[in-house]
């Protein structure tokens, strides 16, 4: 899941995979904005199959709690 | 393969991280577009997501599009400002995207009048398109999803819902009476085509102002971007039809007559009647309909003449190529009898076979399968959406009477010795004058259609045309022939505009279905001495400004006797120092008379 993950960002965020940390947030990367945020969940629900609450949304400002909000919706695929 | 066009084919429209990132690299490419084409965005909610969708369906057109959002619910201080960045933007093209929810705050209490909202609605879109210079599309607003008054509310007169409906008739009322420069992007249709669940995202509505989902976002902007490509001259004008299960079910050769599926009341047959149906329709608004079939000629003109349910008769058609030769072939020379471009072509088969050698030896021209699914068949061409125009002129209705005239007068040509006597002996007749109220639509039309004789390939909309005509020292003349087989209709234009003593040639165009006949030389002649005589003209400026279609017209400055000035890439400038002198002969045209 992570490689997927990080896979979305580099396209959406149009940076490099290897470039991509725990802590990349819309404060180190150019392109998060807010706009670019939705792009992301949408992305990120299409490639799941999930569906995110407002409160994930908000939560997930950086690599590392992407990771902690998917886990947590299914823990199977982490 | 070009860069654009590879990086465009990675997109899957269901994948929103494919097209963002294929997007952004289209957006760092400066080759393979043909023209750009400015997007203004004018807005009282978030609707930027519909950008990646936007430029996706211009960019497959080779449309370099630039999309630019007015500060959010600042509609007015951004057009009526000259200063706002909006205005000093230009659009080509303006979309005014009217949420109500962000309109009216009261919305879901009902608590509102509506003849002051419908009051302030009228107000804001009147103040809109008489501050924006260019076509402007507008949208009417989706209809409550749920009464908010219960089963006997939702029907009161004044609920919601009929409110609502009425506010609808009142924006679709308002873009047919402005329909020179307003459109409608149907938003209810839309939504009655994906619903709810697939439209709205509550979530981002109320987080974000944001309150489309992806899908909604791509048909509303697949509706915008077939607007953006008519203006920019990307249009459709002609069909090319396959005759055995295309036309009708079944196949002539072996079937007969009495055994091809084609009727008013049975399925199949009635499938291929209502396709036939749209295939009419279209050529009423002005599409040339061809037939290219492998078959014997005599038996599919049976067909068309004699077949009780056959609606296309051969008098609809504007050439055939009904034969045993490669159809790749037969589209190439049918695009030489008509004279019009590979890309304004669409091609309509039921063979994969057939389908693959057209894309692969002619990839400018459209290509559509029939559907598997044949009961599809009857939408194909009306949901196509580039087989339009923004203008309906008496030239498109009659257009397919226009080129059987042209096929007698190439069949006519034949028994002349040379050209010269050939062209004496039409006995042709122009008229030029300056734009009349009535040719305003057509002139308009010819200059977003018009891509092998045109100068300058400048696009305009009515209105600009109207706007030419109200200036004193802007003019805009049209060009009308007729000879002995019958008239062409208005097929040409030229702009002008004067400074001082100088005058410039904006725009000069020809349709292609008058060339040849040396028209143009006597056009720019009459009235470069016509507008002489009103202005007092010392010396002319013109411009050529190359495209990939406009080759043929690279020397026509140099030869009215222009002298060139300056050749930059993208434009070359002439000069003209006084009166034009006549070079080539044209005294087989009757000017005026």
């Amino acid at each position: 899941m992570e490689e997927k993950v990080k896979e979305i960002m580099s396209l959406i965020f149009n940076v490099d995979i290897e470039d991509i940390t725990e802590d990349s947030s819309p404060d180190n990367l150019e392109n998060w904005d807010s706009l670019r945020h939705m792009n992301f969940v949408n992305a990120l629900e299409e490639e799941f199959d999930i569906e995110l609450t407002d409160e994930q949304v908000t939560e997930m400002m950086n690599f590392k709690l992407v990771l902690a909000v998917l886990k947590e919706i299914s823990p199977s695929s982490a | 393969m070009q860069e654009l066009e590879k990086i465009l084919n990675n997109v899957s429209l269901d994948k929103s991280a494919s097209l963002i990132s294929a997007i952004d690299k289209a957006d760092q490419l400066k080759e393979g577009f043909d023209v750009t084409l400015k997007i203004g965005v004018l807005r009282n909610y978030t609707i930027e997501g519909i950008e990646p969708y936007l430029k996706y369906h211009l960019y497959k057109s080779g449309i370099k599009a630039e999309v630019h959002f007015g500060n959010y619910d600042m509609i007015l201080q951004e057009v009526m400002d000259p200063e706002s960045h909006f205005s000093k933007n230009k659009p080509d093209l303006i979309i005014l995207s009217l949420k109500l929810e962000s309109f009216l705050p009261d919305y879901e209490t009902g608590n509102w009048n509506f003849h002051d909202v419908r009051g302030q609605l009228s107000e804001l879109l009147i103040q809109v398109m008489n501050n924006v210079s260019g076509p402007l599309v507008i949208n009417n607003f989706i209809s409550p999803f749920y009464s908010m008054n219960g089963i006997i509310g939702d029907v009161a007169e004044n609920s919601n819902q009929r409110r609502i409906q009425r506010l609808n008739s009142f924006i679709e009322d308002f873009a047919a009476k402005n329909s020179s420069q307003v459109m409608l992007a149907n938003w209810e249709r839309i939504i009655r085509k994906l619903g709810e669940e697939l439209s709205i995202d509550y979530r981002f509505w109320y987080s974000s102002k944001s309150p489309f989902k992806k899908d909604f976002l791509n048909e509303y902007a697949k509706v915008v971007a077939n607007i953006g490509k008519i203006l920019a001259g990307k249009v459709k004008k002609c069909l090319v039809l396959d005759c055995d299960n295309t036309l009708w079910g079944g196949i002539i050769g072996e079937d007969g007559m009495d055994g091809i599926k084609l009727d008013n009341h049975e399925f199949p047959g009635k499938v291929y009647y209502d396709f036939q149906k749209s295939i009419l329709l279209l050529a009423e608004r002005g599409i040339l309909i061809t037939l290219c079939s492998k078959n014997n000629e005599e038996d599919v003109m049976d067909v068309l003449e004699n077949h009780p349910h056959s609606l296309i008769k051969r008098k609809h058609l504007a050439a055939w190529r009904v034969n045993w030769k490669n159809k790749a072939e037969n589209i190439i020379s049918l695009s030489e009898d008509l004279n019009l471009g590979l890309d304004s072509f669409v091609f309509v088969d039921d063979s994969e076979i057939e389908c693959d050698l057209v894309k692969k030896m002619v990839p400018e021209v459209d290509v559509l399968q029939v559907p598997k699914k044949i009961y599809l068949l009857p939408s194909l061409l009306m949901t196509h959406g580039q087989l339009d125009t923004l203008t309906e002129t008496n030239e498109d209705r009659q257009r397919t009477i226009l080129y059987q005239t042209d096929a007698k007068r190439k069949e006519a040509s034949k028994s002349f010795a040379t050209i010269d006597e050939y062209l004496y002996s039409l006995d042709l007749h122009a008229k030029i004058h300056l734009v009349e109220d009535q040719e305003v639509a057509r002139v308009a039309q010819l200059t977003q259609k018009t891509n092998q004789f045109n100068l300058t390939t400048k696009r305009y909309t009515e209105q600009d045309i109207q706007q030419f005509g109200k200036l004193t020292d802007n003019a805009v003349l049209s060009l009308t022939v007729q000879d002995r087989f019958g008239s062409s209709g208005l097929t040409g234009v030229l702009i002008a505009k004067k400074e001082n003593s100088t005058g410039y040639i904006d725009s000069l165009l020809l349709s292609c279905r008058v060339l040849g006949r040396k028209l143009e030389y006597a056009f720019v002649d009459y009235c470069l001495k016509y507008l002489e005589g009103q202005w007092s003209i010392a010396k002319w400026m013109a411009e050529y400004m190359p495209t990939k279609k406009n080759a043929q017209v690279a020397n026509f400055w140099s030869e009215m006797g222009f002298q060139i000035v300056e050749q930059q890439e993208k434009k070359s400038i002439y000069f003209l120092d006084g009166s034009p002198q006549q070079i080539i002969d044209t005294t087989f045209i009757k000017i005026n008379e």
